[in-house]
């Protein structure tokens, strides 16, 4: 028998491992990344002639229970039609029995990578907030995300904004409904740095919005952590959302939006109760060329007695 | 709150202590009632006429060039009325207009589309 | 599915655990377990070898009777019966066990006899002290040399099943595009291979995704071979396949 080269062997592998599109109407271009069990590539779509994102199911044995999961979940993101959760096209299965749905292909950076570029405290505040509404909806229709974190957010080359990896999303109230990962009770899913008190003690029976709320607090406090000058408003609207007592966050992903947008138009927040001389110095910075003018008027009046006295 | 309504407030007030001024100048203080009530009736025509006008025409640059245009010949009116003190009356009165220019151009409801 | 570029049919499911080796070897029916233990052996025989020669510093004579007695004695003494999956994979139980069988040969210093049973396997020793020889690795510890090489020995043994299938189903010419694009050092096209073979473009992309969907489901047939669980099937194949690394 033929020796194998250690590049043969790796070059056997990638054939062996990479995904098989031979019967479908797509053409594989690149791998993506990996995770878990999944893999996404990069694909093209020969009958729309565009590029598509393929997650595959990428595990050596097909289980009925894993192929369900895998479906379960392309149609867990694909009943999310918001502009805010990457769309799914497609769902399907590969001539070597592997699992795939596709979906849209993002061009852009990453949450993590577009902070890294040096985005204005407002900008990032801006897409936190599409963000917030991406996950509202979500919320509304009974998923909850539970891997909210700024690698699974992707801001197109537009400046949408898309929330990414619903790979462990649950339907509420739904316990056949996890898109993937076990959930069983004192299974810990999710990202260690933004994950809720109650997912890192495996409470899996325990989450819901406010899980996905407290990964937000998470992902803001991350976009306020570099600049240079955070507001206290700002950093109380982080804090709360990531209170560790699930009670004392906010109710609603919308909740948290709102207070974002009041943030951003120099209104006082929910989250941090001003005193009077902060209220002032808000309003007078809201108003900045307002006060200017009044106090212009002001001295041109004052300059005008005092000239008419003389 | 709607922007005619903000500039007859704006225009009152600024209107009211505009006339109250006139208590530095004792050639007048005497009229100071008068003086008071006629600049804030001035105030409050300015405004209404540059509050509707932002209500029609939404750009900040011609609604404060408008409102310095309509606060310059009130004020002009009112010296010519009163035979005297033009730049006393005219430049407060100018800078009038600006201000609520400004401000009915920046804040207040707009009118809503039918 | 095409039944033309679909070799293996249309089963996507992989051998129950019932055709685990490593299950069988605890069978009460004697000849089940002497077909358990050839596959173990032909599966692990090459990096135990290389194994021994490079970690136990032994020549090649005695890395060759050290081979053939450590085996000899795994089947006698049934040492895979009390392998337990759940502790650890059988690729690291199998080099725990051939350690501390080397360590006692060392400490007897009796002289090694190669065991009776092992006479009539035809493990090719020359071509494994070859390989050692013009591929030796000095990078690697010994764990992951002994990994490596059985993720080489285990592709070579699917290429030659793979082959003799694809003979035996009538499908050569499968293999032979596959061998000529895939195992080649050649670089050749689509284009070169529809020309040297009377084929057109889209029959040679056909025949050849057909041939390598058939080769992973070889590969990961002689993987569930030599695994005695789902759990443990899975994280070898993901080590195997290169979707993790080990």
């Amino acid at each position: 028998m033929k020796w194998l080269s250690d590049d043969k062997l790796n070059h056997l592998r990638t054939v062996v491992s990479e995904p098989d599109f031979s019967a479908t109407k797509y053409t594989f271009v690149k791998e993506l990344g990996r995770g878990g069990m999944g893999i996404v590539c990069l694909a093209e779509d020969r009958e729309l002639d565009r590029l598509v994102a393929i997650k595959i199911l990428n595990t050596p044995d097909i289980t009925e229970d894993l192929r369900n999961r895998m479906i379960r979940e392309a149609q867990i993101i694909a009943r999310l039609e918001h502009p805010g959760i990457v769309p799914v096209h497609d769902v399907g299965t590969l001539p070597d029995g592997r699992i795939y749905y596709a979906m849209k292909f993002v061009r852009g950076n990453r949450l993590d990578e577009y902070a890294a570029q040096g985005a204005s405290l407002r900008d990032r505040l801006r897409k936190f907030q599409s963000v917030c509404d991406a996950v509202a909806f979500a919320h509304a229709h009974g998923v909850i995300h539970r891997d909210l974190k700024p690698q699974n957010i992707m801001i197109g080359s537009f400046g949408e904004v898309l929330v990414l990896d619903w790979g462990v999303a649950k339907i509420r109230d739904d316990p056949r409904s996890s898109a993937f990962h076990e959930t069983m009770e004192g299974t810990v899913i999710g990202t260690r740095r933004y994950m809720s008190p109650e997912q890192e003690r495996g409470e899996i029976d325990q989450l819901d919005e406010r899980s996905d709320i407290y990964a937000l607090g998470a992902v803001l406090s991350f976009l306020l952590n570099d600049q240079p000058k955070v507001s206290k408003a700002a950093a109380a609207i982080s804090s709360k959302a990531m209170s560790s007592e699930k009670a004392n966050r906010y109710a609603t992903a919308s909740d948290l939006s709102a207070d974002i947008g009041r943030l951003l138009d120099d209104e006082p927040v929910s989250a941090y109760r001003e005193n009077a001389f902060e209220r002032t110095s808000r309003w007078v910075g809201k108003n900045r060329f307002l006060v200017l003018l009044v106090l212009a008027y002001l001295l041109m009046r004052i300059f005008l007695i005092f000239t008419s006295r003389r | 709150m709607s922007k005619p309504l903000i500039g007859v407030i704006l225009g009152a007030v600024l209107g009211a202590i505009d006339g109250l001024t006139a208590w530095f100048t004792p050639a007048v203080r005497d009229q100071l009632f008068g003086i008071v009530f006629g600049s804030t009736i001035k105030g409050i025509i300015a405004g209404v006429a540059i509050g509707f006008f932002a209500r029609k025409f939404h750009s900040l640059p011609i609604g404060i060039l408008f409102g310095v245009i309509v606060g310059a010949i009130l004020a002009w009116l009112v010296a010519f009325l009163q035979g005297g003190y033009y730049f006393q009356i005219i430049l407060p009165g100018t800078l009038v207009g600006l201000i609520v220019g400004f401000a009915t151009q920046k804040y207040g409801t707009p009118a809503t589309a039918n | 599915m095409d039944p033309d570029t679909d070799i293996g049919g249309p089963a996507h499911r992989f051998p129950a655990t019932n055709h685990s080796a490593i299950i069988n070897a605890r069978s009460d029916d004697s000849r089940v377990r002497r077909r358990a233990f050839d596959t173990i052996l032909a599966s692990y025989w090459k990096p135990t070898y290389k194994y021994i020669r490079l970690k136990w510093h032994a020549d090649n004579e005695d890395a060759k009777d050290l081979t053939q007695s450590f085996f000899a004695s795994a089947f006698e003494k049934n040492y895979f019966a009390t392998y337990d999956a759940r502790k650890a994979s059988f690729q690291t139980f199998l080099r725990t066990c051939l350690d501390g069988f080397v360590a006692n040969e060392r400490k007897a210093g009796s002289r090694l006899k190669r065991g009776g049973d092992m006479d009539h396997y035809q493990l090719d020793f020359a071509a494994a002290e070859h390989e050692l020889a013009a591929h030796a690795s000095s990078t690697l510890s010994h764990e992951d040399y002994f990994h490596r090489e059985w993720v080489r020995w285990m592709f070579t043994l699917a290429v030659d099943a793979f082959r003799q299938r694809c003979e035996e189903s009538g499908r050569a010419v499968h293999f032979q595009l596959f061998e000529r694009y895939d195992l080649s050092d050649d670089e050749v096209s689509y284009a070169s291979l529809a020309a040297d073979f009377g084929l057109d473009t889209a029959t040679v992309n056909n025949y050849l995704a057909a041939a390598r969907r058939d080769f992973r489901r070889t590969v990961l047939e002689k993987l569930r071979e030599i695994t005695a669980t789902d759990e443990e099937f899975r994280t070898e194949a993901r080590s195997l396949l290169g979707i993790e690394a080990k």
